[in-house]
C-alpha cells in the first residue's frame, strides 16, 4: 500500500514479484474505495468493540464465504480462467488483504492505539475487515471500468475542442487535458467525501488526533492518491504518454490532494460543520480528516471518469 | 518516471501461465494465511482470557485538584478490572462538606472494555479538600 509506493523502479514486464504486487495493490486500493464509508461509520466501531469472539469468527467465516462468492467471478488478479481451487486461495488472499488495509485504517485515524483492550482491537478489525475484503475481491471490475470502455476506437472522455487544436497547441491541449483531469479529481472527491461530511464522525475523528498526526492523514491521503492512479498501473500508460502530461506524476497527485481539500472545505462550510468561530485549528484537523476519503474519492475519479 | 507494466499488456501466449500460480502468488497465499491464521488465534486466545470474567470496576480519584476561575476540577480514571465489556458506565462523584448543601457530579462512560481505562474530571464549586468526597460507579449494562 502507502508504503509501497516506492516500489516502482521500471523492471520487466514479466517480473511475476511486479506483477504480484501490482495485483496486491490494486486489491489493497478497491478495499478502501470500497471501506472508506464504513470506516467512518460510528456505529461499526462501537459494533466491533462490543462484539465476542464467537460471533466475530462467525463474521469473519461468512466474509470468506461472501469473497469467495465474488471470486467465482471478479477478484483482485488479472486472472481470468480460474480453477475452483485457485478460486479459494485468492478468496482466502483477498480476506488478508482486508484484514491488512483495515487495521491499517484504524491506526490511522486511531480507532486502535495502544491503549485499546485486544478484544476491542480485534472486534473493529474484524468488522471493518468486511467491506475491505468485499472491496479487494472487486477490485478488478471496479478500477477498470474506464479501460473497458476505451478498449474500442475513441476514447469515451468528452473533450471541449476541436481534435485539430489540440494537435496545433500541445501546450493548451495539455493544459485542458490536465483540466478535465482535476475535474475529475473533484468529481470523485464529491462522490465519496460528501456522504460523509455531514456526519459526526469526521469532528470526531479529528478531536481525537494529536497535532503532529495530521502530517501522518496527509501523508496517508497522498500516498494512497499516487498508489491508486499511478502506481498501481490503472492509467493506460500509453495514453497518458500521448497525452505529454503537463504535470509530472507527483505534481498532479499534489494538486488534485488540494482540488479534494478545497471540496472537503466546502463540503464542511455547506453542512455548517465549521464556523467562523470555530478555531483554526479545528478547520485544519476537520478538513484533512475529510481529506483522506475526498483524495481517495478523486483518485478513483481520476481513472474512472 | 517509467511505470510498471499492466499484466493486460503481457503478450497472449503468457495467459496460459495463469493456470498455475506463480511463486509470488504463493507467497502472497503463505503471507495471507499466516495474517488470518494469525488474527483467528488471536480471537481465540481473547475468548480464553477474558470471556469468563463479567465486568469489575475501579475508581481511582486524583490527589492534584486543579483550580480554575474559582472551580475545583478533581481527576478520576475509572478501569474495567474484569474481561467483558461494559456499556453506559455510571459513575458519580457526592461531596459532603457540613454546613454546605451536597454537590454532585455524575459522568457516563459508553464503552470501558476490559481491562481498559478511561479518565475524565468532575467539577466543583467547593474545595473537595474540605469535605468528604465520594466517587463510586453507580451502574452498567451489558452490549
Amino acid at each position: 500500500m502507502v508504503e509501497s509506493v516506492d516500489d516502482t523502479t521500471p523492471l520487466p514486464s514479466t517480473n511475476i514479484w511486479l506483477t504480484e504486487l501490482q495485483a496486491i495493490l490494486q486489491g489493497a486500493v478497491g478495499g478502501f474505495l470500497f471501506g472508506i464509508p464504513l470506516l467512518y461509520t460510528v456505529e461499526v466501531w462501537i459494533i466491533g468493540a462490543a462484539t465476542g469472539p464467537r460471533w466475530l469468527l462467525t463474521v469473519l467465516a461468512t466474509t470468506l464465504v461472501g469473497v469467495g462468492l465474488l471470486t467465482q467471478v471478479e477478484g483482485f488478479r488479472q486472472t481470468l480462467h480460474l480453477h475452483p481451487l485457485e478460486a479459494l486461495l485468492e478468496s482466502i488472499e483477498a480476506v488478508a488483504i482486508g484484514v491488512v488495509c483495515a487495521a491499517l485504517a484504524l491506526v490511522l485515524l486511531r480507532r486502535i492505539t495502544l491503549d485499546i483492550p485486544l478484544s476491542e482491537i480485534l472486534g473493529k478489525v474484524v468488522f471493518e475487515t468486511v467491506p475491505f475484503a468485499l472491496g479487494v475481491a472487486l477490485a478488478r471490475s471496479t478500477l477498470q471500468g474506464k479501460q473497458r470502455r476505451d478498449s474500442g476506437t475513441d476514447r469515451v472522455r468528452r473533450t471541449t475542442a476541436p481534435l485539430s487544436r489540440r494537435l496545433a497547441s500541445p501546450t493548451l491541449a495539455n493544459l485542458r487535458d490536465a483540466l478535465v483531469d482535476f475535474d475529475a479529481a473533484l468529481i470523485g472527491a464529491v462522490l465519496i467525501a460528501f456522504s460523509i461530511a455531514p456526519t459526526e464522525e469526521v469532528p470526531l475523528l479529528a478531536a481525537s488526533l494529536p497535532p503532529l498526526w495530521l502530517l501522518l492523514i496527509m501523508g496517508a491521503s497522498l500516498g494512497l492518491s499516487y498508489a491508486i492512479v499511478f502506481a498501481s498501473g490503472f492509467t493506460d500508460r500509453a495514453e497518458r504518454r500521448q497525452r505529454g502530461l503537463l504535470f509530472s506524476p507527483v505534481t498532479e497527485t499534489l494538486v488534485a490532494y488540494l482540488v479534494a481539500l478545497v471540496a472537503s472545505v466546502v463540503m464542511l462550510v455547506l453542512f455548517q460543520q465549521l464556523n467562523p468561530s470555530d478555531p483554526w485549528s479545528e478547520w485544519l484537523s476537520n478538513t484533512l480528516v475529510l481529506g483522506l476519503p475526498a483524495s481517495i474519492g478523486g483518485a478513483a475519479g481520476r481513472i474512472l471518469i | 518516471m517509467d511505470l510498471p507494466n499492466f499484466p493486460d499488456q503481457l503478450p497472449p501466449d503468457e495467459t496460459g501461465r495463469f493456470t498455475q500460480r506463480s511463486a509470488a502468488e504463493w507467497v502472497t497465499f503463505i503471507a495471507a494465511s499466516l495474517i488470518l491464521l494469525g488474527l483467528i488465534g488471536l480471537i481465540f486466545f481473547d475468548w480464553q482470557t477474558n470471556q469468563n470474567r463479567p465486568p469489575a470496576f475501579s475508581v481511582a480519584v486524583s490527589e492534584a485538584v486543579r483550580v480554575t476561575d474559582g472551580r475545583y476540577y478533581v481527576p478520576f480514571a475509572i478501569t474495567n478490572t474484569g474481561g467483558r465489556i461494559a456499556r453506559m458506565v455510571q459513575v458519580t462523584a457526592e461531596l459532603h462538606i457540613t454546613g454546605v448543601d451536597d454537590e454532585t457530579g455524575e459522568q457516563q462512560i459508553d464503552f470501558l472494555s476490559g481491562h481498559e481505562t478511561k479518565a475524565g474530571s468532575f467539577v466543583f464549586t467547593h474545595n473537595p479538600r474540605g469535605g468528604d468526597l465520594m466517587v463510586r460507579v453507580a451502574s452498567y449494562r451489558l452490549p
